[in-house]
C-alpha cells in the first residue's frame, strides 16, 4: 500500500495543488494532472492507487475518462469523483457506470481522506485477488495433459481406483499422478485442491 | 246737318273703339301685374325657405358646436379667442365666455410650450392642418397635457381667416405612457436580474473552486500541525496559496457587482466612433503591457445610434481586451487589433473587433458566450456572455467567427436611428 498514488485530475491547477496538499498530510504519494487527456498519455495499468477527478472539466470529461480506461485495460484503479453543487445527477451516473465514489463539494477533508483510503484498499484488494489468480494460471499451466485429466476426476469426487479404471491406468500410476499435482499446485489437502480448481474456473 | 251728324256718329265710334282698346291694354296690365305679384310673392315664399333653411342649419351646426363633448375654438392668427364652446371653457377653467373670449390663447399654454404653440399656429395660417400636443396650466390653476388638432378656416374668397382647433386633456393618456414606459424599464430590468439568476449557478461554481482551494490547503496546514511534523518554512507556500485564492474569490465578486448593478439603460443617439475611442482608451494599459496595437478604421460619416453609450463603451472594450488576452496567451508575434466601423444598410451600424490571435476553436465558437466559458487560466468567462446580453438589449446581435487566416472577429449591430427615431426623439425633448 505504501506505493500507491493519487491521481489528481482537476483543471483548475489551483485546486489540485490544494487536493495535493491536503492528500500528502496523511503521507500518500500524489501525482495532478491538469487534464483527462494528460493523465491518459502516462497512464501506467501496472501503478496501484485511486483517481480523484472534478466531474466537470473541459476536454475530454471524467466519464469519458473512465469509459476509455475500462474500454482499453478492462481493469482501472477505482475513480473518486469530485463533483459541484447540483451535479449530483452526474456523479450518481459516474458511479452507475463504475466509480467508485463521489464526493460533493464543499467537502469534509476527513471524509475525503476516508474515501481515499478506502479506494486504494480496494484497489489493492482487486490487485491481490488478480495477483492470487494470475498465480494460479501459471500452477495450473505447469501441470502435464495427464496430472490435468487425473485433477478433474479428483475434482469431480472420482476415488483413485476409479480414475484408474476411467483412465486404463493403474491405481498407483494414479496415485502418481495425484501427488505430482498436489505438488505443483501446493496444494496440502483434498479440499485445497478441490477450491483451486474452483478458483481456477471461475477466473 | 247730315254732314255734321255724320261727324258726331264717326266720332263716337271713335270713342268706342279707343275706350275699348284701352279697356283691353288695362286688363291685360292688370293680368300682367297680378302675374308679377304672383311670380314675387313666389320668389319671396323660395327665399323663406332658403332663410329658413339657413337658420336651421346655423342651429344645428351651433348646436354641435355647444354640445360637442371637447374643446372647440376659433382663433385669429394672432392668438384671439374668438369664440370657444362651453366643453372649451370647461377644460381651460373659464366660467363665462368673457373670460377667455377677446383674449390670447397663451394665457393657458406653458411658457416652456408657446413658442412651439405659436409654431404650430403658423402652420395652420399657412394652409397646414397640424396635430400638436402641449402642455397647458388652466385659468383656475391646474396643470395638464393637451392635444389640439387645428385646421384652417376659409372665408368665400378662400383666405384664412380664423383657426378651427379641437382640444383634448390627454393628460391620462400621457400618464399611461409614462407608466408604459416605466413599466417597459422595470421589464427590462427584470430582464435583465433573471439573466444574473441563472448566472448565479456559475457564480456559485466560479467562488467554490477559490473557496474548496483554501479549504484544501488551511486544512493541510492544520493536519501537519496537529501532527506536530511541520516547519514553519514549509507552511509558506500553502499560506501564500491560501492568499493567492481568497484574492481570486475577491475577484470573482467584484466582476459579478460590477455587472450586477441595477443599472437602468441610459439610450441617447450616440456617435459610435466616439463610444470606440473611449473604450480603446479603456484598453490603453493593457495593451501596452501586452505588446499590443490597437488599431481603428472608422466610418467617417454615419448615423449615430440609439445606445447606451456606457455599455456599448464596455461591450467595446471588452472584445478589446479578450483579443489582447489571446494573442498574448497564444505568444502571437504580431499582437494587432483592428476596431472597424461602418454603416450596414439605412437602419444599422456594424462595429467589428478582430485580431492575428489564435482564432476560436470551431468546436467551441458556440460556447463563447455561454456563461463562465472561458479559455482563459484565471478567467471569469462572464465578459462575452455580459456584452452578449447587452447587444441583445439594444436589438442588435454579437457574432464571432474565425479567419480562416488566423484571429477571431467578433461584430455587432446596433440600430442607426431612423427618421422615427430621431422624431421620437424630437417629441421627446419636446416634452421635457
Amino acid at each position: 500500500m505504501s506505493d500507491a498514488t493519487v491521481f489528481i485530475i482537476d483543471d483548475d491547477q489551483a485546486v489540485a495543488r490544494s487536493l495535493r496538499w491536503l492528500i500528502e498530510s496523511v503521507r500518500l504519494k500524489v501525482e495532478t494532472f491538469t487534464s483527462a487527456q494528460g493523465f491518459l498519455d502516462q497512464y501506467d495499468p501496472a501503478r496501484a492507487g485511486c483517481l480523484v477527478l472534478d466531474v466537470r472539466m473541459p476536454g475530454l470529461s471524467g466519464l469519458e475518462l473512465q469509459e476509455r480506461l475500462k474500454a482499453q485495460h478492462g481493469y482501472h484503479p477505482p475513480i473518486i469523483f469530485i463533483t459541484g453543487h447540483g451535479d449530483v445527477q452526474m456523479a450518481v451516473r459516474a458511479v452507475q457506470a463504475g466509480a467508485f465514489d463521489f464526493v460533493e463539494k464543499p467537502f469534509n477533508d476527513q471524509d475525503l481522506l476516508d474515501r481515499i483510503q478506502r479506494a486504494i484498499a480496494h484497489d489493492a484488494g482487486q490487485r491481490d485477488r488478480e495477483e492470487q489468480r494470475s498465480q494460479l494460471k501459471a500452477l495450473f499451466a505447469s501441470l502435464t495433459p495427464r496430472e490435468r485429466e487425473v485433477l478433474d476426476l479428483v475434482v469431480g469426487g472420482m476415488s483413485n481406483k476409479g480414475i484408474a479404471n476411467a483412465l486404463g491406468l493403474s491405481a498407483k500410476t494414479v496415485e502418481v499422478h495425484r501427488a505430482k499435482v498436489m505438488e505443483k499446485l501446493h496444494a496440502r489437502s483434498l479440499s485445497d485442491l478441490v477450491k483451486m480448481a474452483l478458483q481456477n474456473q471461475g477466473g | 246737318m247730315s254732314e255734321w251728324s255724320g261727324t258726331v256718329w264717326l266720332g263716337a265710334v271713335a270713342l268706342v273703339l279707343l275706350l275699348t282698346l284701352g279697356a283691353i291694354i288695362l286688363v291685360y296690365l292688370l293680368m300682367r301685374l297680378r302675374e308679377v305679384r304672383q311670380r314675387l310673392s313666389d320668389r319671396e315664399a323660395e327665399h323663406e325657405v332658403v332663410l329658413d333653411r339657413l337658420q336651421e342649419n346655423e342651429n344645428r351646426l351651433r348646436a354641435v358646436f355647444e354640445s360637442e363633448p371637447e374643446c372647440v375654438k376659433l382663433q385669429s392668427a394672432d392668438g384671439t379667442v374668438l369664440e370657444i364652446n362651453p366643453a372649451g371653457l370647461a377644460l381651460i377653467g373659464a366660467e363665462q365666455p368673457e373670460d377667455i373670449i377677446g383674449r390670447k390663447i397663451f394665457v393657458i399654454v406653458a411658457p416652456e410650450y408657446r413658442d412651439y404653440y405659436r409654431e404650430n399656429m403658423r402652420r395652420v395660417f399657412a394652409g397646414e392642418s397640424v396635430v400638436y400636443e402641449f402642455k397647458a396650466i388652466t385659468l383656475k390653476g391646474r396643470s395638464c397635457w393637451m392635444e389640439s388638432h387645428a385646421v384652417p378656416l376659409r372665408d368665400a374668397r378662400g383666405n384664412i381667416h380664423a383657426l378651427l382647433g379641437i382640444t383634448r386633456d390627454i393628460t391620462e393618456h400621457k400618464w399611461a405612457e409614462e407608466q408604459a414606459r416605466r413599466h417597459q424599464s422595470e421589464l427590462t430590468r427584470v430582464a435583465r436580474l433573471s439573466t444574473m439568476g441563472e448566472m448565479a449557478t456559475g457564480i456559485a461554481h466560479e467562488l467554490n473552486q477559490p473557496l474548496a482551494a483554501i479549504a484544501n490547503f488551511a486544512r493541510g496546514c492544520l493536519r501537519r500541525l496537529r501532527g506536530g511534523e511541520v516547519t514553519c518554512a514549509e507552511l509558506i507556500v500553502p499560506l501564500e496559496e491560501i492568499c493567492q485564492q481568497a484574492d481570486r474569490a475577491g475577484e470573482v465578486i467584484r466582476h459579478v457587482r460590477d455587472f450586477v448593478r441595477k443599472r437602468v439603460a441610459r439610450m441617447s443617439a450616440v456617435d459610435i466612433n466616439l463610444v470606440v475611442r473611449s473604450a480603446v482608451r479603456l484598453t490603453e494599459l493593457e495593451s501596452r503591457q501586452q505588446y499590443a496595437h490597437v488599431g481603428l478604421d472608422l466610418a467617417p460619416q454615419q448615423p449615430r445610434v440609439w445606445a447606451d453609450s456606457i455599455m456599448i463603451e464596455q461591450v467595446v472594450s471588452n472584445l478589446i481586451r479578450n483579443s489582447i488576452e489571446a494573442m498574448a496567451e497564444a505568444r502571437s508575434p504580431h499582437r494587432e487589433v483592428t476596431v472597424k466601423t461602418r454603416q450596414l444598410g439605412e437602419d444599422a451600424v456594424e462595429v467589428e473587433v478582430s485580431d492575428l490571435g489564435p482564432g476560436i476553436d470551431g468546436a467551441l465558437i458556440d460556447q463563447v458566450f455561454d456563461q463562465f466559458f472561458t479559455t482563459k487560466p484565471d478567467g471569469v468567462g462572464m465578459g462575452l456572455s455580459i456584452s452578449r446580453s447587452i447587444v441583445e438589449s439594444h436589438g442588435g446581435q454579437l457574432r464571432a467567427e474565425s479567419r480562416p487566416g488566423g484571429g477571431a472577429v467578433f461584430r455587432f449591430t446596433l440600430r442607426a436611428i431612423g427618421r422615427t427615431l430621431a422624431d421620437n426623439e424630437r417629441r421627446y425633448s419636446l416634452h421635457h
